[in-house]
């Protein structure tokens, strides 16, 4: 039907239609080519500003001037807290092979620490052996013993946060007694016996014992879990550098 | 003409198909980037408890999965750059099962984190692979139909003048 109308009209004014359909081809296609680039950079701008947000939330915080004192407790937990602040209280209970502890150490650590060095917090480190199968379980026992065998608090810290960089996979054997000696020494551990009392697991039995008696006191079913004076700081807090220091510093007024 | 006819209704019910299949698929990416949004670090530990990407990179992937769900979901809902969108999706979702059939071969023992979560599992919980598979293999078929059949019913790109396989198709519908 349309091609016999079309035929119909004179050969100038074929060419004008032609001509007037192909300028609404292009001008239709402008119209996509911008439609289609307008709604992919929205579509782009908005994952730049998700991603941006979520990992300026996680930003772990820079290292202030210096640590806070450290000092070993007789029960294996450490303690890091400018003299004379006692109040609020931040417990972190941690196990050196929980994945989940490697990285609430690398996002919040620092801001642990810092919170410390400020005196604005009292921390209490709680190493413990949450795990009961293998190959996990003799991982943290080891990593565990071998923390226990440091009397220094510095030494400790330095042991500690090499625990975690180094931390083996789960479906794997690591935290070997050679590697723990080696970390030790790097982290300035100097005492004579240190070998000696990792090879022998001389604290195996402390590490267990500590951890039952303080998931059952704690009622703690996963770590790392943190207190702050006592009440269970919410895991979406402990990830977030900038809401942990608040929850803190709310607390210590 | 009863040649066309009856192709033509055999044609119509398709773009359902799609719209039913950017739902579904767009439904389940938005669910599941929301659950893990809250949560980045997370989302971070579930990737690297597959043990599959090199620490940094699985850092990186691990904050940027749950937005890149949300947003392609969100298009695929609204029917915004289809094709784009159900690429990407189906992408995703056969790197999901390849990662899952990965730890599985690998007899590793953790959650998927496909809907949060950080990838471990708790005392006395199985893993649960094949499901886990089949389910995201399923999705990305859902993705691939909606790539060759864009954009649907119900689609921005339609009402835009996006959709379609070419612009003779465009021109056609309208």
């Amino acid at each position: 039907m349309g091609k016999g109308e079309r035929a119909t009209a004179t050969p100038g004014a074929r060419e004008k239609i032609k001509q007037q359909q192909a300028a609404a081809r292009a001008q239709e296609r402008r119209r996509r080519v911008i439609t289609y680039t307008a709604a992919g950079v929205l579509a782009v701008a908005a994952l730049g500003a998700g991603i941006w947000y979520g990992a300026s939330k996680s930003q772990p915080e820079q290292a202030a001037a210096g640590l806070a004192p450290v000092t070993v407790q007789p029960d294996g937990t450490v303690v890091m807290a400018k003299s004379g602040v006692e109040k609020p209280v931040l417990d972190v209970y941690e196990d050196f092979q929980c994945p989940a502890c490697k990285e609430a150490e690398r996002v919040s650590g620092q801001t642990i620490k810092n919170l410390a060095a400020e005196g604005k917090a009292k921390v209490v480190y709680h190493p413990i052996t949450i795990f009961s199968q293998e190959p996990t379980r003799s991982n943290s026992l080891r990593a565990g013993n071998a923390a226990r065998c440091i009397a220094d608090g510095k030494q400790w810290m330095a042991f500690h946060n090499l625990l975690f960089q180094n931390q083996p996979s789960e479906t794997a054997e690591g935290f070997t007694n050679s590697q723990l000696v080696e970390w030790g020494k790097e982290a300035g551990v100097t005492a004579p016996d240190f070998e000696q009392c990792v090879n022998s697991g001389k604290h195996v039995q402390a590490q267990q014992s500590y951890s039952e008696k303080i998931m059952d006191e704690q009622k703690l079913t996963h770590t790392p879990t943190l207190k702050l004076n006592g009440t269970e700081v919410d895991n979406a807090v402990v990830f977030s550098p900038s809401e942990l220091r608040d929850a803190v510093t709310k607390a210590a007024k | 003409m009863d040649a066309s006819l009856s192709s033509r209704s055999a044609r119509l019910p398709i773009p359902w198909v799609t719209t039913v299949a950017r739902l579904v698929l767009g439904g389940v990416l938005i669910a599941a980037g929301a659950l893990k949004i809250g949560n980045p670090s997370d989302s971070v530990l579930a990737v690297k408890a597959y043990q599959l990407l090199p620490e940094s990179v699985a850092i990186g992937v691990g904050y940027a999965l749950p937005i890149v769900e949300i947003v392609v979901g969100v298009l695929l809902v609204v029917g915004l750059l289809t094709r784009v969108a159900a690429v990407i999706a189906a992408l995703l979702m056969l790197a999901f099962v390849f990662g899952i059939g990965w730890a599985w071969a690998n007899g590793l023992r953790i959650d998927c984190g496909c809907f949060g979560g950080g990838g471990q599992l708790g005392a006395g919980q199985e893993p649960a692979y094949l499901i886990d598979i089949l389910r995201d293999f399923g999705l990305a078929l859902l993705g691939v139909w909606t790539v060759r059949f864009p954009p649907g019913r119900f689609a921005l790109d339609g009402a835009l003048g996006l959709g379609g396989d070419s612009a003779d198709d465009d021109l056609e519908d309208l």
